[in-house]
């Protein structure tokens, strides 16, 4: 929102969000919900529009939010505290001051000089490698990390030759939307979803049924970028080339001590996709290790570079992004706690009893579309209870594909798209358009979804279900039965399938 | 018609807009053809003059004040013309003095003879007095002969009813145009890095504008954007810059200086005034831009430049 909007301006946008918000109250007490889940739905839109309408003033919104839950006797402290998700906020407050040291030591420094000694380096060669690598280092370092190093090096080799950085910069955020679904570390809804679905997801889920999914759709996205963007790839080559006759460079090239940063973040990887084994070897609770390997990287790599120490948590770690993250988490976590969560679950048990099958795309279609106008990490944190109650492995993977893919649909439709857009303006004082993003947004965002969609149908099958990652006997192919305000149950597929 | 008369003290309570210059002085406040050379001693006549004339006491002060900001920054108006202004806080009208000298007054090492100076007293609470003045005062003065013209004129009479005739009129503002300096130094759009660097060590200056063949402003050049170049974002990163000790992207701009055109290092961030907008305009679009220069240009043809400290000097020092 802008300093300069007027008041008038202003009210109209305050009455829009009130009356959106009462509006989905006054649906939710039509729907026979009680006092307390009336109040969380509308305090939870309340919000939600808030954001929406005043984007600067998210936090604060937040936190009055928190105010009225706990004030209309909604949310009381302990559920706040419980449904903080600190778990999750601890783990990326670790990747943060790791990914701070790991810059400091000049890891991505040397990976973006990698890119830019290549040689012979053509457009379609320098879009491959665009795409890998934000793709790559999402999967590695998250996504809001992988497009701010990405768009530098866009940055500095669209300055060199004099061109637009807009298509490339867009590639790269795209590809990094993509990437982002590879691993648990991809996104704050890979780490949510692992973290908070029962049983928790491991590293190796990931690795085993979400990056190949990814790879995928990287491949075919790919094709399609390189024909959308034809003719500036075509230009890159002219400019490319003839700067190469020139003898000249694409940028200035000093010697990187990469070895000790490259060191820690494999170490740092190897240390979470081992986490299972080592929690079975400890004996300690799932995911214990995941959350705190990067916690216990960053405590070392503080000690090591301790005259740094302070500057990593003040300055590397994003606190205003994670306090709004944590709000957001214990709002939707009253949505749980006041079971509107079970009460939706019901409905879609309802709507799609017997044709299971149906669940996946239509969870995939609600994921993609309310992550490309709502922040991704607040669509999960109130969706993924409900997806969880439905109890199918796949409608997991369908929510973290969904979510990720749909955020390459419009240019608000994840962190990483605000950030690249954010780095635009202040470098160049331009902006991109809505449309322009939304033409080829809505076509990726399609098509990949598209892709998501048919390889989960297709690995369903091979998939384990809920009751076996939680090591319980196997029941061959199960679907969830919920009854309202009862433990869940599950009944053999076969019964309830025609 | 009414006869020219000496109609004194127009421009009291600092308002000085739309006044005649001639109002600013009388034939007593006049020295005709002096044969002093001595610039030190010419500004003491003067000053003494005018204080016996208005009251002004604290002249011996002001005339210290002139000496040192005369050797600072020379005020000089074109050919052998200079208009020296000292401010006080005493006055609150504009007081001028005239002084004309055939044989030229010595004003300084490299500084052609002055044979017309114009003293001012300007009120410190009206900084824009001086440059309204010298706005006036710079229209008529266009001519290289004026000096030569007013020095041969024989009575103070006679000066003032030239200046009188020239219709000097105050503007009511100053212009852009009135506080830029001359563009020393610039680049050509086909000139290399080379040059550029070569510019930037010898004029010791932070920033050059680049021109296109019709003297367009294109881009401007600044050391900060060379030293970028250098170390960009991705090298400036790292917190461990041992390993770069030697300047090693430093002698890779070197080696391909003067392979790289201007193009490539020029940005388009930068300041313009037309040349006719007020010098207020100048004062904004430094302090919003943050920028140290102002290019004033007449449609995009680059006239003139107003570096920060050249326009805070002449606002509320000069």
């Amino acid at each position: 929102m802008s300093g300069e909007e007027t008041t008038p301006h202003m009210g109209l946008r305050m009455l829009a969000v009130l009356g959106v918000s009462l509006s989905l109250g006054g649906l939710a007490h039509w729907m026979n919900m009680d006092r307390s889940q009336v109040i969380s739905c509308t305090v939870f839109f309340l919000i939600i529009m808030s954001t929406l309408m005043f984007w600067t003033f998210r936090l604060a919104i937040a936190f009055i939010g928190i105010g009225a839950l706990m004030g209309l006797n909604v949310l009381d402290l302990p559920t706040f505290i419980h449904e903080c998700k600190l778990d999750v906020i601890l783990f990326l407050v670790g990747m943060m001051v790791t990914v701070g040291v790991l810059k400091e030591l000049g890891l991505f420094t040397w990976i973006i000089q990698g890119v830019i000694k290549t040689h012979h380096m053509t457009g379609m060669k320098f879009v491959m490698i665009l795409v890998f690598l934000s793709a790559f280092m999402a999967c590695a370092v998250d996504e809001v990390t992988s497009i701010i190093f990405v768009a530098t090096l866009v940055f500095q080799v669209c300055d060199t030759l004099k061109m637009r950085p807009t298509p490339f910069l867009m590639i790269s955020v795209l590809a990094t939307n993509i990437g982002s679904t590879g691993t648990m570390l991809g996104n704050p809804v890979g780490i949510l979803i692992g973290q908070k679905v029962t049983p928790p997801l491991k590293f190796l889920d990931f690795l085993t049924w979400s990056f190949p999914i990814m790879v995928l759709v990287l491949v075919v996205t790919l094709f399609l970028l390189l024909y959308w963007y034809r003719r500036d790839i075509h230009l890159l080559s002219e400019r490319l080339a003839a700067r190469r006759e020139m003898g000249l460079g694409l940028g200035p090239l000093v010697r990187v001590p990469y070895r000790r940063s490259l060191g820690i973040l494999v170490g740092m990887l190897g240390f979470i996709a081992l986490h299972h084994q080592m929690e079975n070897w400890l004996g300690l609770a799932p995911n214990t290790v995941l959350i705190v390997a990067p916690l216990v990287v960053a405590g070392v790599l503080m000690v090591w570079r301790r005259e740094r120490a302070r500057h990593y948590i003040e300055a590397d770690v994003e606190w205003w992004t994670l306090l709004f993250f944590m709000m957001l988490f214990a709002v939707a976590g009253t949505l749980e706690h006041t079971r509107v969560t079970e009460r939706i679950a019901v409905g879609f048990q309802e709507a799609f009893h017997g044709r299971s099958w149906l669940l996946t795309p239509v969870i995939m279609v609600i994921s993609a579309f309310g992550s490309a106008f709502v922040d991704n990490i607040v669509f999960v944190a109130s969706f993924l209870p409900v997806v969880d109650r439905l109890g199918q492995t796949p409608l997991i993977w369908a929510l973290l594909h969904g979510t990720c893919l749909g955020g390459n649909i419009t240019l608000i439709g994840s962190t990483a798209n605000i950030v690249a857009l954010g780095m635009l303006e202040k470098r160049y004082h331009s902006h991109i358009h809505f449309f322009e993003w939304f033409r080829v947004g809505i076509v990726v965002g399609l098509i990949s979804c598209l892709i998501a969609w048919g390889c989960i149908a297709l690995l369903s099958p091979y998939m384990p279900t809920k009751a076996q990652r939680m090591g319980e006997p196997e029941v061959p192919v199960q679907m969830m039965e919920i009854v309202p305000d009862k433990e869940v149950t599950y009944v053999d597929v076969e019964k309830v399938t025609p | 018609m009414k006869k020219p008369g000496f109609q004194k003290t127009a421009a009291s309570n600092h308002k000085i807009n739309g006044v005649h210059f001639s109002s600013f002085f009388d034939p007593g406040q006049v020295i005709c053809q002096t044969d002093t050379e001595d610039r030190n001693g010419i500004f003491r006549e003067m000053l003494e003059r005018l204080a016996r004339q208005h009251g002004i006491a604290e002249w011996e002060k002001a005339c210290q004040v002139l000496v040192e900001q005369e050797e600072r920054y020379p005020a000089l108006l074109g050919s052998q013309i200079a208009v020296p202004h000292v401010r006080l806080e005493s006055i609150d009208t504009v007081v001028a003095g005239v002084v004309t000298s055939q044989k030229g007054i010595v004003y300084g090492k490299g500084v052609e003879p002055v044979k017309l100076l114009i003293l001012m007293l300007v009120p410190k609470a009206a900084p824009g007095a001086y440059l309204q003045a010298l706005s006036a005062l710079s229209k008529a003065c266009q001519s290289p002969e004026v000096a030569e013209r007013i020095s041969a004129l024989k009575s103070g009479e006679e000066v003032w009813r030239f200046f009188y005739q020239q219709g000097m009129i105050l503007p009511d503002h100053v212009c852009a145009c009135d506080i830029m300096d001359p563009v020393k130094v610039k680049l050509q759009e086909h000139d290399t890095l080379e040059k550029a660097i070569d510019l930037f060590v010898r004029h010791g200056v932070e920033e050059l504008p680049v021109v296109d063949k019709d003297e367009d402003l294109i881009g401007i050049v600044s050391a900060h954007e060379l030293l970028r170049v250098c170390l960009p974002d991705y090298i400036l990163w790292m917190d461990d810059v041992s390993t770069i000790l030697n300047f090693e992207p430093f002698a890779e701009l070197l080696r391909k200086e003067n392979k790289t055109w201007l193009a490539e290092i020029m940005t388009s961030e930068y300041v313009t005034v037309g040349e006719e907008a007020p010098a207020i305009q100048v004062a904004k679009e430094l302090a919003r831009s943050r920028a140290n220069h102002a290019y004033i240009v007449r449609g995009q043809r680059l006239v003139g430049v107003v570096a920060l400290e050249r326009f805070l000097s002449r606002i509320l020092r000069e």
